[in-house]
């Protein structure tokens, strides 16, 4: 079936059918104290990190936060296709997909608006860190599947397509984390989950701009204390971002902890696996 | 984006003068350029702007359409963006050329209208709802897109009249729509929480807004932040390949709040002037 | 917070047309039967069919003798040798440069144009070749003469004088290249503490005044230093002059430039982007111009 590329493809016919529920709808339209699956607001839910688990790949990641579930590949540079100028800084090509069962509705195979959006943060947020002069007229292609989408899974996508880059040797200045806070009047939820996600983005806003409410996202580099990108969407007052900022640096320098010991473990056990092999 | 050709002399010259607070053009840091705007130009939309900022040449149509509202959103009405980045703004569009751009611009104005309420644009709940379908044509790049374009809408939707159509039960299940027998029996959206977009764009350790074309060239990032009502920040995003200290970053988002702010008031008042002037004024569209 | 935000709506538009003294001329547009008789000859923008003379291009006739042309109002600079160009690099080549001078074919400047350090009468030897990029790359910004016109009607360049050659900081404007009056001299170091460049091909190039002794017409750019803020001031104000000019299509050469300047400095510097005081200083200047050719 020919697609019409150059707008939006509408929604697809079917509905899921938990939105005729009642209860569906009467979903929690604020967030409390107590989440629901017991954390408290500034705890992350448990991270699972591994690299190196697709062998046809140069390298590959797979990060968990409990039900949110990303995969991420990277494949050895080639020349920019369709490109004839000579550009000095290498490329990165980002694709972020949901798989077609990761979610509440059914995705599509073609990629909408949502994934094309999130490919393009994604790239934001790597770009910086990649030293990309050191491949000239390449580009690296990263692809990012989402197999289970339980909330923060930009987030998830940037740490894990960093461990990625990261495992196949790609040349980075520095690590690159990223981390959600979900905002909800005065509840600040770091790492919201999919319902979390969905309570701080129902409108209308019941929160005006003083206490704010929405998602903001920040992926960061720890050692240049830089921020590589910035996506917030909702409602808030520009004199609490500092606050926020604050906040999500502080998580993310745990999470650059955890990408450090996944990325040194590994290369502890390649390293004994030589020395094994040497020996016998 | 689209890329020109720029020698390290005239790079150096622009951060120099970015850093005394002197322009090329003679603006400080925080000055825009004059803009023009010109409202409802195309007779078949339900509302139409055309905005000239510099070289920046926006024009918007809005049109008004009955659909079936979303079953997990039934009293609420749709909006839609669209942006087309034709071929007669830069030969670089020619093509597939403009759609990542026009992709990026599109859903960023779909995040940052999420404050707008759209109840009003509800006729039956659950059945019957106004989609508004926002067209965007770029037809000139000049510099600062997203500031220029997000006025052009936010103008377009001040613009847009949605006649007036009843929905009633007939049966007890159907519903009959209904258009009042006066066509020019409208209303009108309200936009003042519509936001308009702030570009803040980083050149050396300073921030400028209204970036021309050879600005944009001199910088490494921007940071793009919606501003609503009163200030309040309803979208960030950040374009371009570099990054920003933390410091930096709250800093360009509070100076966006007042600025966007202003901007908002600005267009108010731009926009109340000329509705005052009647409908009997004179329409200038592409004439000059 | 300082900040300064303009919308202006399309009611209140200027009309940036000014009254001229001078006749309308008849204006021909393409198919258009210019001459009757067939003794003449046939210049550019004109085409010969069934013994008349037609009109190729939209604009005025130019009768030079018996050579008739039309002249484009408004059309991509054409060459003449002698003429000072502004161009930019848009790519190395074996031995050569492609310069972009907004003429419809790319220029060319030639490695043997040029001047290099170490005297003129040196020969190119590979080295050179192989350093080209050290001169001149892409982006760079050049002052140069026309030498020569191809065949094709390409430029070749030449900056065999020390007037010319690579440019440093400033601004470029570009404008119509017919807007650019041809005159004896086309660098001026104005009064007013800048100098400036008319390139005839609508490129004009604004810098700070540098004294003669640093001058070496060669290639070199200065990064560290840096412009002060009088002597930018003083910059972007020509610069937004001569875009009001341009924008009333006054021609531009140093008189006329100078004139504008006097006017504007009863705006500040950012009033200079309005299209009305845009409009004043272009009526100013040129009924001053007038006043003085009365005169």
């Amino acid at each position: 079936m020919p697609v019409d590329s150059f707008r939006v493809t509408a929604p697809f016919n079917t509905t899921d059918y938990r939105v005729y529920s009642k209860k569906q709808n009467e979903l929690p339209k604020t967030v409390q104290k107590e989440r629901h699956d017991g954390r408290q607001s500034n705890e992350h839910r448990p991270i699972v990190m591994k690299i190196g688990i697709l062998s046809q790949a140069k390298g590959s990641a797979y990060v968990e936060y409990q039900n949110t579930k990303v995969i991420c590949s990277v494949f050895d540079p080639r020349e920019i296709p369709n490109k004839s100028e000579y550009s000095v800084n290498g490329g990165l090509y980002c694709e972020f997909k949901f798989a077609s069962f990761s979610t509440q509705k059914r995705r599509g195979f073609i990629r909408d608006a949502e994934e094309r959006e999130y490919s393009v943060h994604l790239r934001r947020a790597l770009e910086p860190a990649v030293i990309r002069h050191q491949f000239s007229n390449f580009q690296v292609d990263i692809y990012v599947l989402v197999l289970e989408n339980d909330g923060s899974c930009l987030a998830a996508a940037i740490s894990c397509a960093n461990l990625a880059l990261a495992n196949a040797c790609v040349p980075m200045h520095d690590l690159v984390t990223a981390v959600s806070l979900g905002l909800f009047g005065e509840h600040e939820i770091i790492d919201p989950t999919y319902s979390e996600e969905r309570s701080c983005l129902s409108k209308p806003y019941v929160n005006q701009a003083e206490q704010g409410q929405g998602i903001i996202t920040v992926s960061y580099m720890k050692i240049f204390q830089q921020i590589t990108e910035i996506v917030h969407c909702g409602i808030m007052h520009s004199s609490s971002i500092n606050h926020y900022i604050e906040k999500l640096i502080a998580e993310n320098e745990k999470i650059y902890n955890l990408c450090r010991q996944c990325l040194v473990g590994n290369i502890l056990v390649h390293l004994r696996e030589k020395k094994e092999t040497e020996a016998a | 984006m689209y890329s020109i050709l720029f020698s390290d002399a005239e790079k150096t010259y622009i951060w120099d003068g970015v850093e005394l607070n002197l322009r090329n053009d003679g603006r400080k840091r925080n000055d825009y350029r004059p803009m023009e705007l010109e409202t409802d130009v195309v007779t078949h939309a339900s509302g139409s702007a055309r905005l000239r900022l510099a070289n920046t040449d926006i024009l918007v149509g809005v049109k008004a359409e009955i659909d079936v509202p979303y079953p997990e959103a039934p009293n609420v009405g749709k909006i839609e963006f669209f942006v087309d980045c034709s071929a007669n703004a830069t030969p670089a569009f020619e093509g597939r050329g403009g759609e990542d751009l026009a992709n990026e611009i599109s859903s960023a104005l779909l995040k940052a209208y999420d404050v707008l309420p759209l109840n009003n644009l509800c006729i039956v709940p659950g059945f019957s709802c106004w989609k508004l379908y926002v067209d965007i044509l770029i037809l000139e790049c000049g510099g600062n897109l997203y500031d220029s374009v997000s006025l052009a809408v936010k103008s377009a939707l001040y613009n847009t009249r949605i006649p007036n159509v009843k929905g009633t039960y007939i049966d007890g299940t159907n519903v009959d729509l209904q258009l009042s027998d006066d066509l020019f029996e409208c209303w009108k959206l309200d936009v003042s929480k519509a936001p308009c977009f702030v570009t803040l764009c980083k050149i050396g350790e300073y921030l400028v807004v209204d970036p021309t074309v050879e600005e944009e060239a001199c910088s490494t990032a921007s940071i793009v932040v919606s501003v609503g009502e009163n200030g309040s920040i309803t979208g960030i995003f950040k374009i371009g390949e570099g990054s920003f200290h933390q410091n930096a970053i709250c800093d360009a988002i509070k100076l966006a709040g007042t600025i966007g702010n202003e901007l908002n008031k600005t267009l108010k008042l731009a926009l109340e002037k000329e509705e005052n002037l009647g409908i009997r004024r004179e329409r200038y569209g592409f004439l000059k | 917070m300082d900040q300064s935000i303009c919308i202006n709506l399309a009611v209140e538009r200027v009309n940036t047309s000014v009254p001229t003294r001078e006749q309308p001329c008849k204006l021909f547009t393409p198919g258009e039967i210019i001459f009757l008789q067939s003794d003449f000859m046939r210049g550019h923008g004109t085409y010969p069919e069934d013994d008349v003379l037609k009109a190729s291009v939209a604009g005025v006739v130019e009768q030079i003798g018996k050579l008739i042309s039309v002249k484009p109002l408004k059309n991509r600079y054409n060459g003449e040798v002698g003429d000072v160009v502004v161009g930019r690099i848009i790519e190395v080549t074996q031995k050569r440069w492609k310069v972009d001078t907004n003429s419809r074919l790319d220029s060319i400047l030639l490695l043997s144009s040029v001047n290099l350090p170490g005297g003129e009468l040196r020969r190119r030897s590979v080295e050179d070749e192989q350093m080209m990029r050290k001169y001149l790359i892409e982006g760079d910004l050049v002052s140069a003469e026309v030498q020569s016109i191809f065949a094709d009607g390409s430029l070749s360049l030449h900056t065999r004088s020390f007037t010319y050659g690579k440019l440093s900081q400033g601004i470029l404007v570009k404008v119509y290249p017919a807007l650019v009056k041809r005159s004896k001299t086309h660098f001026h170091n104005l009064p007013c503490g800048a100098s400036i460049i008319l390139g005839k091909n609508g490129f004009i190039w604004i810098s700070p005044t540098v004294s003669d002794a640093n001058s070496s017409g060669g290639f070199t750019q200065n990064l560290d230093q840096k412009v002060l803020k009088g002597d930018r001031e003083v910059i972007a104000r020509l610069r937004n002059c001569i875009l009001a000019l341009a924008a009333s299509k006054i021609p531009l050469y140093s008189t006329s430039i100078l004139y504008a300047y006097e006017e504007s400095e009863k705006y500040q510097l950012a009033e200079l982007l309005n299209p009305e005081s845009m409009l004043d200083i272009a009526i100013l200047t040129q009924q001053k111009i007038q006043m003085m050719e009365d005169f």
